[in-house]
């Protein structure tokens, strides 16, 4: 086992920026407000790692938004991404550099390298928080996430090993607004990856728009009961000029595309009105909704665990409801405009 | 250079989920009488195991770490055509959290000599995804997660996955060996024969490995993970007003009247 460590030689909360092809993940500003908040409250810096190819914009963006020192480190074995360069080149500045508390999004690329850092780097990994805080009296880091069932919350510690690490959901925490005004400084760093950490090659990627549901006031969210015909609740997402989403048997089913996707395995979204149509209401689901303002449920089973879950529950065909409701709405609008 | 592939594969028990109820009047989890089975998603692993084997050729081999009745997770998996399995079990890895169960993992895949490790996507009970890229990083190999479609390129000693990207996709080539975590619910997994069900639940007996025969007994268990839980709270539910209505006119009523539309 790895000796233990001096814990008072960590300091500084980092965060990771991930980029793809030049631009940022929404995440990453998000992880950029919270780390604020957590450096502030320790009284340390907040650092921002951005590794690419060209990205030096983010580095300036990560001022903005909130960093006091970014770590630049370009080179072209960074793009695209793969996790053994990036877990290798993290690992090599952790260890040099000795953060404290390191964050990373809980991104499928995120959750993909997280712990090619945290093992050789001995540091004690939190998955998938969806709620972080410092400890009063320690200043360690609380990773709070939600087991078994998104029922109960469990906080997790790293009480000695450092860094904290933790991966963090997408769309829990409000992205940092960018300030021109703020100021920092760039650390541009040598690649100290080579050949040797090159496992596997990217063949080809196709990556389309992405979708971001996660700041949407009004979603309305299909399941396996839509069949696969999306259109209706297409309709009264555009006359609440909200966004659509669905469960993971929508997405399994390749009905829609994953960046839709509701959930523990998906993300998380807080709109003032969720309508949730022809889902069951798993809790894999719930996890990922029950934060919305309001909740609206359609269901032909009586029974289906969603009401229980549900503000407003109508049981019916969504075929039949659906329109009728959009029809109403719409009425409703042209009435009092 | 083509040769038959030693293919491991990860598999877990967890509590049943469909067990777990939520008590209605407490708001807390029920889950003491929860059964144990083999983790849903481990399912596509094995799946994905067999597949690779009938194309490759090879021998499939069950790993599960665990307390002893945990065997049974890789009966399962023999009955649905894993040629073996082996019990990682010892007192001394009680409390282990991701580092200490990818060590113990990743050793039992070089002691087998494996050229491939698949996973589930995550588990049920600790969902965290990090054990697969655990075991990766711990053996220094490659790795694929959130594999959608997997084409084995023997002659190259090679895996091709398209793997679940945000906005997309994308193919990976990764040399041998690898692990790899397979999407929940990319294939559809076999059911398993009667005959080979029977011989799993009859006949066969998993090798057990203890830390020590691992050479890893100072590295697993409790102290050696390097997270501990230091609570447990139940998330406070949030209130609904599980209010059924009859028709739309009186749901437009009430979300007109909460400002929600
Ligand atoms: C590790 C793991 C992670 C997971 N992550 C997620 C996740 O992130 N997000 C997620 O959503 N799921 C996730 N799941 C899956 C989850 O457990 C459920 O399987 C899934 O949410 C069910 O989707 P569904 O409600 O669309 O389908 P079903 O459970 O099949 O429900 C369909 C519902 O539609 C109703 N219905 C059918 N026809 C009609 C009709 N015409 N009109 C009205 N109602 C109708 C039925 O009564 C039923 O209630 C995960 C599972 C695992 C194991
Ligand atoms: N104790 C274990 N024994 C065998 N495989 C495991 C164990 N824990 C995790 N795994 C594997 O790692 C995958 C991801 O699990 P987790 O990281 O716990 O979410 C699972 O689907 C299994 O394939």
């Amino acid at each position: 086992m790895p000796g233990e460590v001096d814990t008072d030689e960590y300091e500084d909360v980092w965060v990771f920026i991930e980029q793809h092809e030049s631009e940022a993940a929404k995440v990453s500003w998000e992880l950029l407000q919270k780390g604020r908040e957590l450096a502030d409250e320790k009284g340390e810096r907040l650092v921002a790692l951005v590794m690419g190819e060209d990205v030096s914009h983010l580095a300036e963006e990560a001022i903005e938004r909130g960093a006091d020192e970014v770590l630049v480190v370009e080179d072209p074995i960074f793009e695209p991404y793969l996790p053994g360069p990036y877990g290798e080149q993290f690992s090599e500045l952790v260890e040099e550099r000795k953060p404290d508390i390191v964050l990373i999004g809980g991104s499928h690329t995120g959750r993909d390298f997280a712990g090619r850092v945290a093992v050789p780097t001995y540091a004690g990994l939190t998955a998938d928080c969806t709620e972080l805080e410092i400890e009063a009296d320690t200043h360690l880091l609380l990773a709070k996430r939600p087991t078994f069932g998104g029922d109960a919350m469990a906080t997790i510690k790293c009480v000695e090993h450092r860094p904290q690490m933790a991966t963090v959901r997408p769309g829990v925490f409000d992205a940092a607004e960018p300030d021109p005004d703020r100021e920092g400084t760039t650390t541009e760093v040598e690649a100290a990856v080579g050949e040797e950490n090159v496992h596997s090659r990217v063949l080809e990627r196709v990556v389309g728009d992405i979708t971001d549901i996660t700041d949407a006031e009004v979603i309305v969210a299909g399941g396996f009961g839509t069949e696969g015909e999306f259109g209706p609740i297409e309709e009264l997402a555009d006359l609440l000029g909200g966004e659509v989403a669905a469960t993971r048997e929508a997405v399994e089913e390749g009905w829609i595309e994953a960046a839709r996707q509701v959930g523990q395995t998906g993300k998380t979204v807080k709109p003032d009105l969720y309508v949730a149509a022809g889902i069951s209401g798993a809790i894999q689901h719930l996890e990922g909704m029950n934060d919305s303002q309001t909740i609206v449920a359609i269901n032909d089973d009586p029974n289906a665990p969603i009401f229980d879950d549900a503000d407003y529950g109508i049981v019916g065909d969504l075929f039949e409801v659906l329109p009728a409701l959009t029809d109403a709405i719409r009425d409703e609008q042209e009435g009092t405009a | 250079m083509s040769r038959e592939w030693n293919i491991v594969v990860c598999v877990k028990q967890v509590p049943d989920a469909d067990d777990v109820s939520i008590d209605p009047d407490t708001g807390t989890l029920n889950r003491s009488d929860a059964e144990a089975v083999l983790n849903k998603p481990d399912y596509n692993a094995v799946e994905t195991a067999l597949r690779l084997k009938e194309a490759v050729g090879g021998t499939v081999t069950a790993v599960t770490m665990g307390p002893p009745f945990a065997k049974a997770v890789l009966e399962a998996a023999v009955g649905l055509g894993a040629d073996d399995g082996i019990l990682l079990t010892d007192r001394a890895f009680g409390g282990s959290d991701t580092w200490p169960t990818s060590l113990a993992l990743a050793a039992s895949a070089e002691e087998l000599d494996g050229d491939v490790v698949i996973c589930g996507e995550e588990s049920t009970d600790s969902s965290t995804g990090q054990v697969p890229p655990g075991i990766a990083a711990h053996n220094d190999w490659s790795q694929l997660t959130y594999v959608e479609e997997l084409e084995p390129r023997p002659e190259n000693d090679e895996l091709v996955a398209t793997r679940d990207i945000e906005g997309g996709h994308e193919e990976v080539a990764a040399s041998l060996p690898v692990v790899v975590a397979v999407g929940f619910g990319m294939n559809e997994p076999r059911v398993a024969g009667l005959h080979r069900k029977i011989f799993s639940e009859t006949e066969f007996e998993p090798e057990e490995y203890s830390a020590s025969d691992l050479g890893i007994e100072e590295s697993v268990g409790l102290a050696a993970s390097p997270t501990s839980v230091g609570g447990m709270d139940t998330a406070d539910p949030v209130e609904r007003e599980r209010e059924m209505v009859d028709s739309v006119d009186e749901l437009v009523d009430k979300l007109q009247s909460e400002g929600a539309i």
